[in-house]
């Protein structure tokens, strides 16, 4: 399976890679993206099975990359990693098509509840 | 914050709460100590002990736009955001940090400790991307919760303050700020 990071933050691309790995995803590929222009492009060059995107960054956020792949009719399983966990950030994740939201800070349970049946 | 200034508006700002009507020290303390425990390290912990800043000082912060309108500040000696840049990085920290590595790693983490803070206080509001530098000043002493801590017997402070009355832009306090 191929896992498309996206985060403006190096670290915290580091940091989500060591996660999964902790949390057991620790046989996929893994592919990088800087922001969400970054991310929305690598979509269609790398097909990943997954994209794993923070939500404020710079040239194009997560939810506008979201948006933009769904305009487009990519239906990639896309979901947040973000230090944006309120309720309404939660529910226009949702809206946009995010089959969830992770907050930052996690832990690797986090991951687990939520990537358990998303990840093979 | 684009919106012509009426009086209206002056009148609604006049109504705004001030942070410690919104928030408490301890509440500031359990979003840092998790964000510590996620980012840095199950073992690390944060003292809430008040001690001296040294002379060189860096901050990272988060703009906060709202009902509430301030910032996330977090302010420690540059040796010591040096080291927590290392301890976010673990075995990919570079022998040498750059000042990117660092403004990356310790404006990440007051991403993470602003982005726990704006979902405790009343929303909607909006969360800048984090800045690295010289912190912005405080406007407003009655607007300001600070927590002072000791991370691995050294000192760092978690302000988070009002950011009205406005200052004349652009402020001295952001001329050595570093982009992100």
């Amino acid at each position: 399976m191929k896992i498309l990071i996206a985060d403006d933050s190096r670290v915290m691309r580091q940091i989500v890679i060591r996660t999964l790995r902790q949390a057991g995803y620790d046989d996929h590929d893994i592919v990088e993206a800087e922001d969400g222009a970054d991310a929305l492009a690598k979509v269609g060059s790398e097909q990943p099975d997954l994209v794993l995107s923070d939500w404020n960054m710079p040239n194009m956020s997560g939810i506008e990359c979201l948006q933009a792949l769904r305009a487009s009719g990519s239906a990639v399983p896309f979901g947040f990693v973000t230090s944006e966990g309120s309720p309404e950030m939660r529910e226009k994740a949702s809206n946009a098509g995010a089959l969830f939201l992770i907050a930052k800070p996690f832990t690797e349970d986090t991951f687990r509840e939520h990537l358990d049946g998303v990840i093979a | 914050m684009t919106s012509t200034d009426t009086g209206q508006r002056r009148r609604g700002s006049d109504a705004r709460p001030v942070i410690t009507e919104l928030i408490d020290e301890m509440t500031i303390l359990a979003i840092a100590e998790e964000a510590w425990v996620s980012l840095v390290g199950e073992d690390e912990v944060l003292v809430p002990i008040p001690s001296e800043l040294p002379g060189d000082i860096l901050s990272s912060w988060v703009d906060v736009v709202g009902p509430w309108t301030g910032s996330v500040v977090l302010t420690t000696g540059r040796a010591t955001a040096e080291e927590l840049s290392r301890a976010l990085l673990r075995e990919s920290a570079p022998e040498l940090l750059d000042d990117e590595d660092v403004a990356d790693a310790f404006g990440e983490i007051a991403n993470v400790v602003g982005g726990s803070i704006k979902a405790a206080l009343p929303g909607p509001s909006g969360l800048s991307l984090p800045q690295v530098g010289n912190a912005p000043l405080v406007r407003n002493a009655g607007d300001l919760c600070r927590v002072d801590v000791v991370w691995r017997g050294e000192p760092l402070t978690i302000s988070v303050q009002g950011a009205l009355p406005p200052l004349p832009v652009p402020t001295p306090s952001r001329e050595n700020e570093v982009p992100l």
